[in-house]
């Protein structure tokens, strides 16, 4: 970390803290209370639990670990479970419905392998630096850069969230309840986790929430998939999917997008800076972002085999809303399983909205350099929460609008996401080799061929899904 | 790195001992509070100190420079796109 340099136009500083050492050594207690900030006296208190669940004297050896475990977990869930939202759901939905049980399964995994490397470098890179991901881009890059990469963000935040919304109104109207009460209480939901003004209420709240991705288990189970074929498709990558290839094209380009973005980037780097993990904590935060993998990878496979059964009795499922799934489901796998996939929809739009309104709120402060932590209290951090809920609320709003074409921006979104990807993943790569930054953290050579793989596959969707706009009649459109 | 009993705060200099067996650290006082931060985790010193501007070199320049005209040309193609469906919808 060689190059922290002071910054001049920083308000005059009275103590530096150049170790915590010797920090911690001064005898000027007062002084330095006047430094602290109720941010960092409540992460503080974060980091005493796991330092006691670290202690070698207490306890037994495995309920330490689980214990460990257990306080170091959250980033990687919230972020992958968050990313299972209301569009993605709905495109793996679409996969399942449109091909059935064949080459998008393990092709939604391989996405979510080509995630997790991405996702670990942002944890390597908030554990080392304690900082955010857009705050490094503008401290490194400059401005001009930084702008550009805040630019795409912005863009699909906002689309993203108003398709949140979207999936709330429809997984609700389901059960026959009205768009305004939906919307109104999702933004209730959204406001009440961020009241606590404590970052680890928020992740236990949101988290509590986000499990409830696994309804679509059940709806699968419901389902009856044939498990056999589940199985062969794992393995073979078979039966590709045969029609219309600028279709599958799209439809291949919204599985990528439905697992790697850019919010996800933003996201989890903040959390994990805000939840003040520490380079010890890396190999927990690998393991919390495998976590959220595994659960993310299996509910969305779970989709797919939820709205198989469409494909099966031959029903087009090819302009499909969210809404629409669940109530041609229904007398295939019954009201149950209808019922539990519409709230699979629900969980999927509000955990995402919480998530990605929060991700634009910390990337607004990390520029703007006002306060920007879960744990600081609404009157001494008001302009992040206010970008937290006015994001959510003029997303929300959008939705609410008659006529507003809400099919298009559902349809865009993950696509937009993919194609914003790459920049996103060179900045990353950049900053995650920048040994003046990450110092003995900095990548290795695999992780590099592994992010290279990804940023150039990526690519090579983009450029394949823009062929096809321009030139439909090539791959037969 | 830190060992664990310095992570507790039993160890650093002048820092006053955490009974860790009473499971309440004590917050009110400020060194008990840095002792358990990294350094640069105070946010106090993260906003005293900025990391530095990295020197692009041209490669990395022309690469960045490309990939914002991948991301524009591709968004000119979503609209596109849209409003193809759009047309295709009415």
């Amino acid at each position: 970390m060689d190059s922290l340099k002071t910054d001049p136009d920083a308000a005059p500083y009275v103590t530096a803290h150049p170790t915590t050492e010797s920090a911690a050594a001064s005898s000027d207690a007062p002084e330095l209370a006047g430094l602290l900030t109720h941010e960092d006296v409540d992460r503080a208190r974060d980091r005493w639990e796991v330092a006691r669940a670290r202690w070698k004297g207490r306890g037994a050896k495995k309920f330490r670990g689980v214990r460990l475990l257990w306080l170091l977990i959250g980033p990687g869930v919230l972020v992958f479970l968050g990313e299972n939202d209301a569009p993605s759901m709905l495109s793996y939905s679409a996969d399942g419905a449109r091909y059935g049980i064949g080459f998008f399964i393990p092709f939604v995994v391989l996405t979510f392998v080509m995630g997790y490397v991405v996702q670990e470098m942002t944890v390597r890179l908030g554990a080392v630096t304690h900082r955010g991901h857009a705050e490094l881009i503008f401290d490194r890059f400059g401005k001009f850069w930084g702008f550009f990469a805040m630019g795409d963000l912005v863009l699909g935040n906002f689309l993203t969230l108003v398709t949140e919304f979207i999936g709330v109104r429809a997984g609700l109207g389901f059960f026959g309840i009205r768009p305004t009460f939906a919307i109104g209480g999702a933004l209730v939901i959204v406001a009440g986790a961020i009241t606590t003004g404590r970052y680890w209420t928020w992740e236990r709240i949101t988290m509590g929430l986000a499990i409830f991705n696994g309804l679509f288990i059940p709806a699968a189970i419901l389902a009856r998939p044939n498990w056999h074929a589940v199985g062969n498709a794992l393995v073979t990558w078979k039966p590709f999917p045969g029609g219309n290839q600028n279709e599958i094209l799209v439809l291949i380009l919204a599985t990528i997008g439905a697992t790697v973005t850019p919010w996800m980037l933003f996201f989890q780097q903040s959390a994990v800076v805000d939840k003040g993990m520490q380079p010890r904590d890396i190999n927990a935060g690998r393991f919390d972002t495998i976590l959220g993998v595994v659960l993310a990878s299996t509910f969305a496979i779970a989709a797919i085999l939820a709205t198989a059964p469409l494909f099966h009795h031959g029903i087009n499922a090819a302009d499909f809303q969210t809404a629409q799934f669940a109530e041609a489901l229904e007398p295939l796998i019954g009201h149950t399983g209808a019922a539990l996939f519409a709230l699979g929809i629900f969980e999927a739009g509000i955990v995402a909205a919480i998530a990605i309104s929060t991700s634009s709120a910390y990337a607004f402060g990390e520029v703007l350099k006002t306060g920007h932590s879960l744990n600081r209290p609404l009157r001494d951090a008001w302009p992040f929460y206010l970008v937290l809920l006015g994001s959510a609320a003029a997303a929300a709003a959008l939705v609410l609008i008659p006529k507003f074409p809400l099919e298009f921006v559902v349809l865009t979104v993950n696509v937009i996401a993919v194609l914003a990807m790459p920049p996103a993943l060179a900045f990353l790569l950049l900053l995650v080799n920048d040994r003046e930054v990450m110092g003995e953290h900095v990548n290795g050579t695999w992780a590099n061929i592994a992010g290279l793989t990804v940023t150039v596959l990526l690519i090579i969707a983009g450029i394949g899904f823009g062929l096809a706009t321009v030139f439909p009649k090539w791959l037969g459109g | 790195m830190k060992s664990d009993s310095s992570e507790l705060g039993v160890g650093g200099p002048g820092v006053q001992p955490i009974a860790a067996d009473t499971g309440r650290p004590h917050l009110e006082d400020p060194r008990v509070v840095l002792s358990l931060l990294e350094a640069d985790q105070v946010v106090a010193a993260k906003e005293q100190m900025r990391f530095g501007r990295q020197k692009l070199s041209p490669g990395v320049r022309g690469l960045l420079w490309a990939l914002r005209v991948y991301v524009v040309v591709m968004m000119i193609i979503v609209l596109i796109s849209v409003l193809r469906a759009v047309h295709v919808s009415q």
